[in-house]
């Protein structure tokens, strides 16, 4: 076209554009779907917030009677309940990333049909939605450690503690990523919708939540598990907030990496996808 | 006579639609059409059951459309079912992306193809205001400064503060007209949204937008089915029929031609 224009659709779009300008002025809508999805969680519950950290208490309750007292795994010394808190916390703010962001297309098909904002708002506020909820239950787990700690249980915090906004940004990160992938393959295919349910619970059991890298016998499988991109950062919380554990640093090296390639794909995936997904969905 | 801005303007857009079952329902033949593609070779599985509305089969819902629009005109758009004008609406709204041509905007666009999009019945009026404003484009500040007029206008003050799940249809309605109709925006994009609400309210909609429009010369591109709402916003009007535009200009004359054809 001769003219200039504020705005120019074309059939084609460059999939390697991330519009962070044009999300960057939706940022009050991001703002305003996390609100929306906090205080509508609990509505019309008794315990309301108090949900927020039952989950993990109770997840955790049952693995130390489970893996603790009848498998009898062995947790570095560190009190059983301690430790598998410290796993399960990240855990479940790994897979809440991953899961809420694999059904974005999906569930938000109807408003994305009638409206236009960046797609990516809504991937990006789910994802700061799981991060408040764990930023909630990890005070929770700090508070708690604080407290074992203090009645001289074998656990202690490190300099390692502080790789903490890393290691959080990280697991966000791919959590997100991989949520956005499946979200944008199971626009034609809803095989992986399927999948991502029962899917997350396995890879909880190829991460280290409910047992330590350094308690694997075999030597293969141990760099198999450490090779998993959620194995690191685990394993380097525990060190800083536990004190229990040893990690080579090539590993979270590798995890970053992974995490990294995994971002760059997932936003040619998405970009490739949003334009035309409400034909297809 | 001074040179007017163009607000919309389209060249040559098009946009297909496959017939019957999106891909080809099994990923075999997906990976098929899509190696036969790869190689430029036809696609083998064209041909397979062309008796019936098959995948491959394509439809025109939109068949090059050239259309400027300038600032400041009020376009309605009529056509019989399937003519194209939802579709064309969705495309200058950025919903889905055309198949051929190009989309000029100036300005920014706000369209309402339905009313009370992202509503959650859990929240209250209020908390509704702010977020559907802000789906449909404004800020947070935005919203701050318009939220007494916004609420004025709904007639519901009394239940601003109550889950919107327990709205009558009409009220729900009202709410979500007046935070549409209080959007700053340059570009108001509407498909059939008056179509609801009571008749008092809709002419109390229109005169708004009509106003709106005359006074800070905001762009309006209509749908609609109901020929009154379309003599009393528009100022011209074009009819759609096969994917094609047939008349553009008069909006009377554009009517009598809709009523022939």
């Amino acid at each position: 076209m001769k003219e200039k224009f504020d705005t120019l659709i074309t059939a084609k779009k460059n999939p390697f554009k991330l519009n962070i300008r044009e999300t960057v002025k939706y940022k009050d809508l991001i703002w305003l779907f996390v609100q929306r999805d906090f205080k509508t969680k609990y509505k019309q519950t008794i315990l309301g917030p108090l949900w927020f950290i039952i989950q993990p208490l109770l997840t955790t309750f049952i693995f130390t009677i489970v893996f603790g007292q009848i498998a009898r795994l062995s947790t570095d010394g560190v009190p059983q309940f301690l430790f598998y808190l410290a796993g399960n916390v990240p855990w479940l703010f790994f897979s809440a990333c991953l899961t809420h962001t694999s059904s974005t297309f999906y569930s938000n098909a109807r408003l994305f049909g009638k409206v236009y904002f960046p797609r990516i708002v809504s991937p990006i506020s789910t994802v700061i939605t799981c991060f408040f909820n764990f930023l909630i239950q990890f005070v929770m787990f700090l508070l708690i450690d604080i407290v074992f700690i203090l009645i001289g249980a074998s656990a202690k915090i490190t300099l390692y503690a502080l790789l903490f906004p890393l290691l959080i940004l990280q697991l966000g990160l791919l959590g997100m990523s991989v949520g956005i992938i499946i979200s944008s393959l199971t626009v034609k295919y809803r095989d992986l919708q399927v999948l991502v349910g029962f899917g997350v619970q396995l890879l909880m059991y190829l991460s280290p939540v409910v047992y330590s890298v350094s308690s694997i016998p075999n030597s293969t499988l141990r760099n198999i598990i450490l090779l998993n991109p959620v194995t690191p950062s685990i394993e380097f919380l525990r060190i800083g907030f536990l004190g229990s554990g040893s990690t080579p640093w090539i590993y979270l090296a590798i995890s970053f990496c992974v995490t990294l390639v995994l971002a760059f794909f997932s936003v040619v995936v998405f970009n490739k996808t949003e334009r035309n997904f409400i034909d297809k969905i | 006579m001074e040179e007017r801005k163009i607000a919309v303007k389209t060249e040559g857009l098009k946009k297909e639609y496959r017939l019957g079952v999106i891909s080809g329902g099994t990923l075999q033949r997906d990976i098929q059409s899509f190696w036969a593609r790869m190689r430029k070779k036809e696609d083998p599985n064209t041909k397979v059951n062309s008796e019936r509305h098959n995948k491959n089969e394509k439809f025109v819902a939109l068949d090059g459309i050239n259309l400027t629009v300038y600032k400041g005109e009020r376009v309605g758009i009529i056509g019989k079912n399937g003519a194209g004008k939802s579709t064309l609406l969705k495309l200058i709204s950025r919903i889905t992306s055309p198949t051929e041509g190009s989309i000029g905007i100036n300005g920014r666009v706000s369209s309402m193809l339905e009313v009370g999009t992202g509503f959650h019945g859990e929240l209250t009026g209020r908390e509704n205001i702010y977020l559907n404003g802000a789906i449909l484009g404004m800020s947070k500040a935005e919203v701050d400064s318009k939220i007494d007029k916004i609420i004025e206008f709904s007639e519901i003050e009394k239940f601003i503060d109550t889950p919107a799940k327990r709205y009558s249809s009409g009220m729900y309605v009202k709410l979500a007209f007046s935070v549409a109709a209080h959007l700053d925006s340059e570009i108001m994009i509407m498909d059939e949204v008056l179509a609801v609400g009571d008749l008092a309210f809709q002419k109390k909609c229109l005169d708004k937008m009509g106003d709106v429009s005359r006074e800070e010369g905001r762009t309006i591109l209509y749908v609609s089915h109901n020929m009154d709402t379309i003599r009393r916003l528009c100022d011209r009007c074009i009819v759609l029929e096969k994917g094609k535009i047939i008349y553009d200009g008069d909006v009377e004359k554009a009517i009598l031609c809709y009523e022939k054809c």
